[in-house]
Parts: structure tokens; C-alpha cells; sequence
């Protein structure tokens, strides 16, 4: 139940066993069916969730009622509305399930106790946080400058098979381009390849 | 108590994001009744049960009840736990200590509701001695969840109509963690009943001793099951 996630902390630091045995009880684990909704849009995001197995994905609706696609979160991830996590404030994001999945769940008030059980948890949470804001800064950095080549490309560089795993349209939102547009940029770079 | 109610619907509106509630013993005269009270407020059921037949059963019910109700069945107590925000034990008291251990890793950190009497076989009275309750042992069987005692003081006979000579029938919860507590109560007013939180889970032994009570009365006067607790205030 805790794999995916001690892999994931063990390329950052290292928990002796003990410290690992500590620090499950602070999750909640939860299984989630697809199309479920993990949060919806105008509640408090109240958990961060890792993601065991399966995938998450963080949209938001804009007013004529189109999905944009902010992040998808396969096993190893992380995903929340962090501004709703950090400020209590209500979500402008959803968050729902794209294949079933396996999640552990944590408040903010568990995750203050489980840094204060163990400390070297705080290193962990602050490379996390390093990683999230180079991430975001490349995603402007991405949506601003990139062409649509190179936006694909990218995000096949951080998650190597998502295009096997979610529909196209959601793939393109993601990247910010048409489904066309995006389509067309596969067929070139097969052409390419 | 109209402040109470005012403040505990807003809340149960506010929240978009459906909880996942898993009534284990669903088709028990108890899981029943509450899986059919929350089939009409805004949550998801999954319904546990060791018979395929009555689970099905329940589940159309449900859905004749309320078209739009959310509620599936499965026959594994430890999936439905772990697809849960809730986990509602409908079951008898020895049930509760065997499925404790086997759900304990999938019920971490989640409200788990102890709804459990634990009477003797003749009626005469509790099989535990006074310095306990089956509230507080699934609370030391659960370290890591949140057991909240309630709606052990109420009789499966009179959900969906808990209203007694005028007056709607005190439901009664007790529990360690206060936001465990406000929660279960929206989910305790949902079902129809006025909740009123007591305390920590040690005041599992006066309420668990007062159904015991009111049983023994039942039977001594004929109420029929049609009886329930009331506190008469100003
Ligand atoms: N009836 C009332 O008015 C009332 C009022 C307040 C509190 N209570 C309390 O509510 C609880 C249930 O009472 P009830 O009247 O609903 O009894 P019931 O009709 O006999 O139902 C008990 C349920 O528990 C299930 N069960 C038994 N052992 C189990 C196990 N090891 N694992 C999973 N499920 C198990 C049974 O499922 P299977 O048949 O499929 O095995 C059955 O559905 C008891 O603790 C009782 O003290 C009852």
C-alpha cells in the first residue's frame, strides 16, 4: 500500500525502517473508482494526495464550460489544489480519477504532526516543493514561449506513456493546443522518427 | 438546538465532494435502515454483505426509494473500507472485533462508527464490566481511526420516522476527535435524528448502558420498538 511512496521518498532521502513504520500511520489510504471526483470545484481541498496506482488528473471548467487539464498525476505523483491546501480557501480546481486508483491521503494537520515525528521528512518536503515550483515556472515558461512540437515533447519527457494512457482531447488541453493541432504534431514526428 | 441545526445544514450543503460511506452488515435490520435514510442525502453508499441476493435487493430498493441515490455493493468488508471516507460497522458487538483487525490498515485516519450494544443473550445487561464499553475496545483495536459511538441508542424500527409525539428522537455521539464528531453529526441529522454530541468515547458506557436500558423497558412495557430518547429542555 505504501510502495510506490517509499520509492519515492528513497530517491530523495533515506527513512530507516523505523521512521517508515512512523510515518504510515499519518496517511489515510483510499481507493477511487474512475470518473470519481477526489475534489470538486468551491470545496477546501483538505488532502494532498500521493498516488499509489491509477491516475489522477486537476482540470478546471471556464465559463463556456470547457476543461482545462492542469496536471495529470500517474503512480508516483503528487496532486492537490495547493493553494486551496495552504490558504483554506475554496478550490477553483477538480480533481477526478482517469483510471481506478490507489491514493494516500494527508491533512495539513497530519502532515505538521508527521514532520514533527520525523524530521528528515522536511528535507523531503522541501525538494518536493522545489520540483513543484520549477515544474509550474516551466509550464508558463512552456505555454508562453514553446511551439506545439515542443510542448508535446516535453511532456512526454515527465510522463513517458501518457499518450497510450489518457484520450487525446484531454492531451491537448493539457498542452494548451487542439486536438487537431496535436494529432498533427504526432503524425510529424512518427514521419520524423 | 435551532442554531445547531441552522449551522450543521449549511454545512452538509457546502460540500460538493461526495463522501464515500461503507455500511458493513448492510442488509442487517440496522444497515438497512441506514443505508435507506442516506440513500436520500447527497452521499455515495457502498452497501457490504455477505448475501448476493439481499445486497441486489437493497440496492434496487435504494433506488426505487431515491432514482438518483449513489450506492453500489460488494461482498469484501476490507475493499469497502478502503474505498471509504466512513465506515459504519453495522454489525454485533462480537462482529466488531473481528473485522477490526482485518480492516485496520484501510481505516486509517477515517471516521469508523460504532453503532454495537453489547447485551447479553437474556437481555439482563452488558456483557462488558463498568469500566468499559465497546466504543472505547474498538477504539484501542483501531488505534489510528476515529471510532465515533452513535446510533446505538436508536431502534432500527423507527428510521425514516423518528419523530415520537411531536418530538424528533436524540441521536447520541461520542468520540475522541471533535471534527470526527461535527461530521458524523451532518451525517446523523441526514438520516433524520437530532444529534447531540456527549463527549469523548468513554461516554460510550452510559449511552451503550441506556439502550440497554431502554430495551429492557421495551420489553417490560410493549413498546414495540417505537420508543427513543429525548432530552426536554428550554
Ligand atoms: N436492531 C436495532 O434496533 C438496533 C438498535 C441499536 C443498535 N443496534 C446494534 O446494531 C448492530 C446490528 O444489529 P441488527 O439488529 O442490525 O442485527 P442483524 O439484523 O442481525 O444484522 C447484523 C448484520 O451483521 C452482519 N455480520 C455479522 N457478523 C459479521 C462479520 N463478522 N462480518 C461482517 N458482517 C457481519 C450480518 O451479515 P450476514 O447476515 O450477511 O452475515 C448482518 O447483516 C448490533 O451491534 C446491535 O447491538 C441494533
Amino acid at each position: 500500500m505504501f510502495e510506490v511512496l517509499f520509492e519515492h521518498i528513497d530517491k530523495k532521502i533515506t527513512l530507516t525502517k523505523e521512521e517508515e513504520n512512523k510515518l504510515t500511520p499519518f496517511f489515510i489510504p483510499k481507493k477511487y473508482r474512475k470518473r470519481q471526483y477526489v475534489l470538486q470545484q468551491g470545496d477546501i481541498c483538505k488532502y494532498i494526495a500521493f498516488v499509489e496506482k491509477g491516475m489522477l488528473r486537476s482540470f478546471q471548467v471556464d465559463d463556456k464550460g470547457n476543461e482545462h487539464v492542469i496536471q495529470f498525476a500517474p503512480e508516483g505523483w503528487w496532486i492537490a489544489d495547493n493553494y486551496s491546501f495552504l490558504t483554506g480557501s475554496p478550490s477553483s480546481y477538480d480533481i477526478d480519477v482517469l483510471e481506478d486508483a490507489e491514493v494516500l491521503l494527508i491533512t495539513q494537520t497530519a502532515l505538521e504532526e508527521m514532520l514533527q515525528a520525523i524530521p528528515v521528512m522536511e528535507r523531503y518536503m522541501r525538494i518536493l516543493m522545489q520540483n513543484s515550483l520549477i515544474s509550474m515556472q516551466n509550464r508558463i515558461a512552456c505555454t508562453l514561449g514553446s511551439n506545439a512540437e515542443e510542448r508535446y515533447q516535453g511532456v512526454l519527457k515527465a510522463l513517458p506513456n501518457i499518450a497510450q494512457r489518457v484520450p487525446q482531447h484531454m492531451l491537448a488541453s493539457f498542452l494548451g493546443i487542439t486536438p487537431e493541432t496535436l494529432s498533427r504534431v504526432r503524425r510529424q514526428l512518427l514521419k520524423n522518427s | 438546538m435551532g442554531a445547531t441545526f441552522v449551522v450543521l445544514n449549511q454545512r452538509s450543503n457546502m460540500m460538493k465532494t461526495k463522501q464515500t460511506i461503507a455500511i458493513i452488515g448492510a442488509t442487517g435490520s440496522m444497515g438497512t435502515a441506514i443505508a435507506k435514510c442516506l440513500a436520500q442525502a447527497s452521499y455515495r453508499l457502498l452497501l457490504m454483505g455477505s448475501d448476493e441476493n439481499k445486497l441486489q435487493n437493497l440496492q434496487d430498493n435504494i433506488k426505487q426509494l431515491n432514482a438518483a441515490a449513489d450506492a453500489d455493493w460488494l461482498l469484501c468488508p476490507i475493499d469497502a473500507s478502503w474505498e471509504a471516507d466512513i465506515i459504519i460497522l453495522a454489525v454485533p458487538y462480537i462482529a466488531e472485533k473481528e473485522l477490526a483487525p482485518k480492516i485496520a490498515a484501510v481505516a486509517t485516519g477515517k471516521i469508523v462508527i460504532s453503532i454495537s450494544n453489547p447485551i447479553t443473550a437474556d437481555f439482563t445487561g452488558s456483557l462488558l464490566p463498568d469500566h468499559t464499553s465497546a466504543g472505547e475496545e474498538l477504539q484501542q483495536l483501531l488505534p489510528h481511526s476515529k471510532i465515533i459511538k452513535t446510533f446505538n441508542t436508536t431502534f432500527a424500527a423507527n428510521f425514516g420516522q423518528p419523530v415520537f409525539a411531536g418530538n424528533t428522537a436524540d441521536c447520541f455521539l461520542a468520540g475522541n476527535s471533535d471534527e470526527a464528531l461535527q461530521q458524523t453529526a451532518v451525517l446523523v441529522e441526514a438520516v433524520g435524528f437530532k444529534p447531540i454530541i456527549t463527549g469523548d468515547i468513554k461516554k460510550s458506557r452510559t449511552l451503550e448502558n441506556m439502550q440497554i436500558l431502554l430495551m429492557q423497558l421495551g420489553i417490560k412495557n410493549h413498546y414495540n420498538w417505537r420508543a427513543g430518547w429525548k432530552i426536554l429542555h428550554d
